[in-house]
């Protein structure tokens, strides 16, 4: 990854993370959805945390989660269910909340590598789902998988077992997450940093 | 809308300073993971639950609080007993309910403000190396949580908007609203900051405007 003309960070970007830490955390809020066809309800959480990497960028979209982290160990019930406070970290699913710092900016990272230039809208929508999987899925799994097996002495495989029983709504999420990007990209376009 | 999880009151963990409870818990985490004899681990736990007692939290609270993670628990420890052995199984519970509970007794006796007094000398090294700004960590802190219920209340009042529209269902006509209300309120609040002359540049770094100098007004 090379790095280029590092502007310092502005007021606008601070107040940016401010607010997405805010959104994520306000999606967190409202009651899981049950969808028919997954047997776990669905909380929009990670959907905020992959449309913070997918439309404020790589650096802002992972300091978003990294507010969001903060203000968990803070003791602020910030996450779904209006679970918060020290014990999420050591806790078996505390790799989940720490893999949105890398999941964001790896998404963010990507959507202004590729998705960014995509030309019609076909592509762009494919180009977002493809950064918010790779981004808000698998590095975050590749994060809270290893961290569960860690915690509770339980094997990778099994780990991985518990991880896929979400990653249904996780696709789905994603698949939500590129099309908010991509509408809102063309109706508010911001330059993802 | 109750934004902090601390429970106000008089017990002796209240009174201990939050540096220490957050070292202690630090320490207590790493030593959990260094044994796996449940004679230690056991007491420990008991001692763990009695600590949370004396706290005198509400019980919907703690319900509230321990619910999740409970259930988490109880899959873990059926798997790790299903598939090792019964004293494997114990040995992850017990760790698991030792590090719930004590984090869990210092996140209801410890203001937020105190934290985030701990935050800021902790931060200071990091500061003075020029690796992160502290005053604009705490700047960011203090909007979220202003912004919190202000986010919120938006979002409610777009699925309102949207409901009377026949659009209930459907995220994309909820949360793309959402997303442009928050980029276009970014402009104007940040303006405002910086009619405020908030944060304070850092004085070593002379191609920032230096408009300020000294600490944050808290």
């Amino acid at each position: 990854m090379t790095v280029r003309t590092r502007r310092p960070m502005s007021t606008q970007d601070l107040v940016l993370i401010a607010l997405f830490c805010a959104v994520i955390v306000a999606l967190g809020l409202l009651p899981p959805v049950s969808i028919a066809v997954i047997p776990v309800p669905v909380t929009l959480q990670t959907l905020g945390v992959m449309l913070a990497g997918a439309v404020l960028g790589p650096v802002r979209g992972a300091g978003a989660c990294a507010l969001v982290v903060l203000l968990t160990v803070l003791g602020l019930p910030v996450l779904s269910g209006g679970r918060g406070g020290l014990g999420v970290i050591p806790g078996p699913t505390g790799g989940y909340l720490l893999g949105w710092i890398p999941g964001a900016f790896v998404t963010g990272w990507l959507v202004k590598r590729f998705a960014v230039r995509a030309g019609g809208r076909l592509t762009s929508l494919a180009a977002h789902f493809a950064a918010c999987l790779v981004g808000g899925l698998l590095v975050v799994y590749a994060v809270g998988v290893p961290w569960t097996s860690m915690t509770t002495g339980l094997g990778i495989g099994k780990a991985a077992l518990g991880a896929a029983y979400f990653a249904i709504g996780d696709t789905l999420k994603a698949a939500v997450a590129a099309a908010v990007a991509h509408h809102v990209r063309r109706s508010y376009p911001i330059e993802p940093r | 809308m109750r934004m902090s999880l601390y429970v106000p009151g008089t017990s002796p963990l209240h009174r201990v300073p939050a540096g220490w409870k957050l070292a202690v818990l630090l320490l207590c985490g790493v030593a959990v993971f260094l044994t796996r004899s449940v004679t230690l681990l056991g007491p420990a736990a008991g001692l763990a639950l009695v600590l949370l007692l004396t706290v005198r939290a509400p019980r919907e609270q703690l319900a509230r609080q321990l619910r999740g993670p409970l259930w988490v628990l109880a899959a873990v420890v059926a798997v790790a007993a299903l598939s090792e052995s019964g004293h494997a199984a114990l040995v992850v519970g017990l760790r698991l309910v030792i590090l719930l509970l004590t984090a869990l007794s210092v996140t209801l006796t410890t203001r937020t403000s105190e934290l985030q007094g701990v935050l800021e000398v902790m931060l200071r090294p990091l500061d003075r190396a020029g690796l992160v700004n502290a005053p604009a960590v705490a700047l960011a802190v203090s909007l979220a949580l202003r912004f919190i219920p202000e986010v919120f209340q938006q979002f409610q009042e777009i699925r309102e908007a949207q409901a009377a529209r026949g659009l209930r269902g459907s995220p994309l006509a909820l949360v793309v609203p959402l997303v442009i209300r928050v980029l276009r309120s970014a402009e104007d609040i940040a303006a405002a900051i910086d009619a405020r002359c908030y944060p304070p540049a850092r004085s070593r770094h002379p191609d920032r405007d230096d408009r300020l100098s000294g600490k944050a007004p808290g």
